[in-house]
């Protein structure tokens, strides 16, 4: 069996701080199969390899695990101590309990204990680790690209462009994907054309690259270096050595050619009819005279409409709102998101609305607030699990002198924090 | 009711209305704006209307639900005339005792009258009292007069006679010209003088102009623009009316925030009735001037006060700010000319009309003309609406009006002008109010909003909270308000829970400024004057959370602690059983203790307490 050293790190006080490492060392020194174990202020220091060097000659170590930080950090430092002594660097392990515990961690016993348990786990796993030997193959220096969208071109090409093979496969019958689709782009509102066409020519033209439109990849099999993989072309029933690309058979094929982008489904389609006719109702009271649908001055007030009748704005409702009226739906969760009076979420059988204006704050509503809070185990803009009631803040119900004041449902009332529970108990009968 | 087609026939209803009145008829004046109704003004009501029912008075007395009378704190608030008797926190049980005694027998009920708060003394008269005594109610004067949702009410003290004579003997030029010479200065904040809005509208080029009531009451502690909605809804749209003849527009608007839903109701019922008379509509009044109105309702965006904003938001889209290249005046909703004003604005315009810029020019101060309504409100014994000439003192309003601080306590500061204003100290008491003058302490006159608070606000915890609820509101879409409000809250935070650090206020100041220079609207420029302000006059009290990690007003939760007072507490277990956190332990009739690690600081056992036996310090 192996001798297994375990070397804890402090990192200073990046560990330290929070875990124990002198009651890990204690602990793990008892597990079966640990031969030694020690703890040091910095492990990837030069004293701290030395440390490490040392006790594998000298107790004659045969695994070593470090428990510091993230392996990404100084795998490669403790494997090359390790073997530099003669030790597989295989049989080396990082135990990493700075990113996994103390830093996220605050509770020092809970975070030691966590420490003890991510160590033993190594321990575990080093026991099963045998010795590696680097060997050399030779390998390819030809690459695949899946996929001729903006950024298949672009790797198509910066890979030819550092003097190797690529392969561009594309299941279309032309690279430039779904960026080529659009008119304008973020942020610059360049048009795509612009910043694709000359990559697709520069794709197409470019000595390093071979390209294989319309076609799909069937099979990937091999490793690293020696991949072999199994491309389809697509029928096309085209000489390609001869094509010039003019489309004339497109235009003269007598099978109709039409647009290869699917219909967009409207939203109304998926409404229940009946919701339907709800809001077309809601929406009728703001049409004037010969109008089908009212003008889009009118979308916060047909929305506060609907917020007022369900409680507050329907997902569906909003879709609905945005075809009708014609309003890119990104506008209208804007302003859906920006009033405070719509919410988006259902509210509860009564509304509770604590003023936080000036006046009652100075005589203490956020007393009140937290009072409501604490009572019905909820925070302000949240709803009870029961939907009973919904906790909101307002900035002023222009009540002042009465203050602090509250409002439930349409009722306004004067507050201290003893009328809480009374309120509550009063409004939750009803 | 018929539409009016002259201005002869309107004089013709004028009279007929006035004629019918009799000024010696017993009216009883029930108060029912949203304060008095919280109070439980709708009782008070129905049991009058039953009350005269059984007791068959209903051809003897005129039982009148009007708009707020000011005076919120002593609701229900009943005024019977024509003596002038005032009664306040008038329950449901005492109007049979009301009818009975006072209006049959000419009674007075002491129980129900105002006792002065210095004095002592029982009075009788409304115009005796000193919280009206003070008052010179120009606009908010008519509220207990009228039913708000009569338009033949308004009408019979002399509504819509301003409107009339406008049409007939002035030219629109004319009206802006006795508008511009009252000097008469929005109402809503920023105190532009109304007439030159006007003008520069009548002068801008474009086919279609509109008039705005912004009704968008946002400034939290200011609440007299709901309350001349709801209590005189009419004041608000002949004003509007004449303003929008003084521009040649034929489309206005009103945008009301959705949290006034009764100032909604009175005011659409208003339109309605001035539709009928045809004081809106085609050819009002035969003067060939077409115009109607559109009301907009808000959605709770505190930036919509704004005037690009609340636009933008009329129009049906979020109500963002923009940068103005160009006034509203020149190009406003729909990119046509536009004049916005305050509900109190446009109020003033039919007042200035009947009595003359003269009269209304020597009222108020050098360049602060008329009166200005405030919302007295916070620590103050009378809380409620007082409209005073510009030029009345703070102490003026506070002590005389406001009847001082409440429970005796020591004033500190009175907060002006809402989230764009600060606070004006102790020292700056004798400060005449108005538009100059606030300025020049550090504050603004903002929509009136005052609210007094005593030795027992922190005034960091102030600055916060202004800050908070911009941080809240602000639109986001310029950065210095969007981001400089989240580093200022966070860093007032810090100071706030104990962990502030010399230089944060250095950092603080630094950061108002670039707020102040680089935002785009005012919310943002102004945003950072509720800290300047708190800091120019209460610098040590940051200081003292700063540097020595105390709240001196015990306000600042991170930095108090609540213990019992051995001496004081006679182990009632009063407060043990109304502790929400199970903190307080002890025997019957032993001093009880507070576990720190269980407390949270809610102060229900301060409340509870009747021998003050809990201590926070």
């Amino acid at each position: 069996m192996d001798k297994i050293g375990v070397f804890v790190c402090h990192c200073g006080s990046n560990i330290a701080s929070t875990v124990d490492v002198r009651k890990v060392v204690e602990e793990i020194k008892k597990y079966p199969g640990v031969e030694h174990c020690e703890n040091y202020v910095y492990m990837c220091s030069e004293p701290g390899q030395q440390l490490i060097k040392d006790k594998i000659k000298e107790k004659g170590l045969d695994a070593v695990i470090v428990a510091a930080c993230s392996p990404t950090l100084h795998e490669t430092t403790f494997r090359k101590a390790c073997q530099s002594v003669g030790l597989n660097p295989y049989k080396f392990e990082s135990a990493n309990i700075r990113e996994h515990c103390s830093w996220v961690h605050s509770d020092m016993k809970r975070a030691t204990a966590k420490a003890v348990k991510i160590v033993e786990t190594l321990v575990e796993k080093i026991k099963q680790n045998e010795e590696l030997t680097p060997i050399s193959i030779p390998v390819t220096r030809r690459a695949l690209v899946v996929g001729g969208g903006i950024a298949g071109i672009q790797t198509s090409i910066d890979i030819a462009n550092s003097g190797y093979e690529v392969i561009l496969v594309e299941k279309d019958s032309s690279i430039g994907g779904h960026m080529i689709q659009l008119s304008e782009t973020f942020p610059t509102l360049d048009c795509s054309q612009c910043i694709l066409t000359p990559k697709m020519v520069e794709a197409g033209h470019h000595p390093n690259i071979k390209l294989y439109s319309y076609s799909e990849v069937e099979d990937v099999s091999g490793y690293i270096g020696n991949f072999k993989v199994k491309i389809k072309k697509k029928p096309r029933s085209v000489d390609f050595d001869k094509c010039t690309g003019c489309g004339d058979c497109m235009t003269n094929c007598p099978i109709h050619y039409e647009a290869q982008i699917p219909p967009v489904p409207k939203y109304s389609d998926g409404i229940d009819p009946d919701k339907v006719k709800e809001l077309d109702k809601i929406m009728k009271k703001y049409t004037v005279g010969k109008e089908e649908v009212p003008d889009k001055e009118m979308l916060i007030l047909i929305m506060q409409d609907i917020n007022l009748q369900y409680n507050y704005l329907p997902d569906y409702a909003l879709k609905y709102l945005s075809e009708k009226l014609d309003i890119p739906l990104t506008s209208i969760y804007h302003a859906a998101t920006f009033y405070t009076a719509f919410s988006l979420t259902p509210r509860g059988d009564h509304l509770v609305k604590v003023c936080m204006g000036t006046a009652c704050h100075a005589r203490g509503a956020s007393r009140i607030l937290e009072e409501f809070e604490r009572q019905l185990q909820i925070k302000h803009g949240e709803t009870t699990p029961d939907k009973k009631f919904t906790l909101e803040t307002v900035n002023c119900l222009g009540c002042c002198a009465l203050a602090p004041v509250a409002v439930i449902d349409d009722d306004y009332f004067m507050m201290t924090p003893n009328k809480v529970g009374t309120l509550l108990k009063k409004y939750s009968k009803e | 009711m018929a539409k009016l087609k002259s201005v002869k026939e309107f004089e013709k209803l004028h009279k007929q209305l006035t004629g019918k009145k009799n000024p010696k008829k017993p009216s009883i004046a029930v108060c029912a704006g949203t304060g008095c109704v919280a109070l439980g003004a709708t009782g008070v009501v129905d049991a009058f209307k039953k009350e005269i029912k059984r007791m068959k008075l209903s051809e003897k007395v005129e039982l009148l639900i009007t708009g707020c009378h000011g005076f919120c704190e002593r609701g229900v608030v009943v005024l019977l005339r024509p003596e002038g008797i005032l009664y306040q926190r008038v329950k449901p049980a005492d109007v049979p005792e009301i009818l009975e005694k006072t209006i049959l027998n000419n009674e007075i009920i002491e129980r129900l009258l105002y006792e002065d708060t210095v004095t002592g003394k029982k009075i009788v008269h409304e115009k005796d009292i000193p919280f009206y005594k003070h008052q010179d109610r120009l606009i908010f004067g008519s509220n207990n007069q009228i039913n708000p949702t009569s338009i033949d009410d308004y009408i019979s003290i002399g509504g819509y006679s301003a409107l009339a004579r406008v049409l007939s003997d002035m030219k629109p030029e004319a009206v802006v010209d006795v508008i511009n010479k009252s000097g008469l200065r929005g109402r809503g904040g920023g105190g532009f003088p109304t007439g030159k809005k006007w003008e520069y509208c009548r002068r801008a080029e474009g086919d279609i102009k509109y008039v705005i009531i912004n009704a968008d009451e946002g400034d939290p502690g200011a609440y007299m623009d709901r309350s001349i909605l709801e209590g005189n809804p009419h004041s608000v749209l002949e004003g509007l009316i004449i303003g929008a003849y003084a521009v040649e527009s034929t489309e206005g608007y009103i945008y009301v925030r959705q949290e006034y839903p009764l100032a909604l109701e009175h005011f659409t019922t208003a339109l309605d009735a001035a539709r009928k008379y045809g004081f809106l509509g085609k050819n009002i009044l035969g003067s060939g001037m077409n115009f109607d109105v559109k009301i907009a309702r808000g959605g709770g965006a505190f930036v919509c006060g704004e005037s690009t904003a609340l636009m933008a938001s009329i129009e049906g889209r979020v109500g963002e700010p923009r940068a103005k290249h160009f006034h509203t005046v020149e190009r406003g909703l729909h990119e046509s000319p536009t004049v916005l004003n305050n509900v109190e604005t446009w109020a003033n315009v039919p007042v200035i009309i009947n009595k003359g810029w003269e009269w209304f020019s020597e009222i108020g101060t050098d360049r602060s003309k008329g009166t200005k309504i405030f919302s007295l409100v916070g620590k103050v014994n009378n809380t409620g609406l007082v409209e005073v000439p510009m030029g009345t003192t703070l102490r003026q309003i506070i002590f005389d009006i406001g009847g001082g601080i409440q429970n005796n306590k020591k004033f500190k500061a009175v907060q002006t002008g809402g989230p764009s204003g600060g606070v004006v100290p102790e020292s700056l008491l004798d400060l005449p109010v108005d538009f100059e003058r606030l300025t020049e302490a550090g504050s603004m006159m903002g929509s009136g909003g005052m609210i007094v608070m005593d030795e027992n606000n922190c005034m960091v915890d102030v600055a916060k909270y202004f800050v908070d609820f911009l941080k809240d509101e602000s639109c986001g879409k310029c950065t210095p308000c969007r981001e400089g409000l989240i580093q200022m809250s966070e860093i007032l935070k810090d100071i706030t829970e104990g962990n502030g650090k010399e230089g944060d206020l250095e950092l603080l100041e630094e950061l108002s400024w670039v707020m102040t220079e680089t935002s785009l609207c005012a919310l943002g420029a102004s945003a950072a004057f509720p800290f300047l302000s708190t800091l120019r006059y209460f610098r040590d009290e940051y200081e003292v959370h700063i540097k020595e990690k105390r709240c001196p007003a015990h306000v600042c939760k991170a930095l108090i602690t609540y213990t019992i007072n051995a001496k004081k507490c006679t182990g009632c277990t009063l407060c043990a059983l109304k502790c929400p956190q199970d903190a307080i332990s002890g025997e019957k009739k032993a001093l009880h203790e507070i576990d720190q690690s269980k407390c949270i600081k809610c102060g229900i056992c301060v409340d509870a307490c009747k021998f003050d036996a809990v201590i926070v310090d």
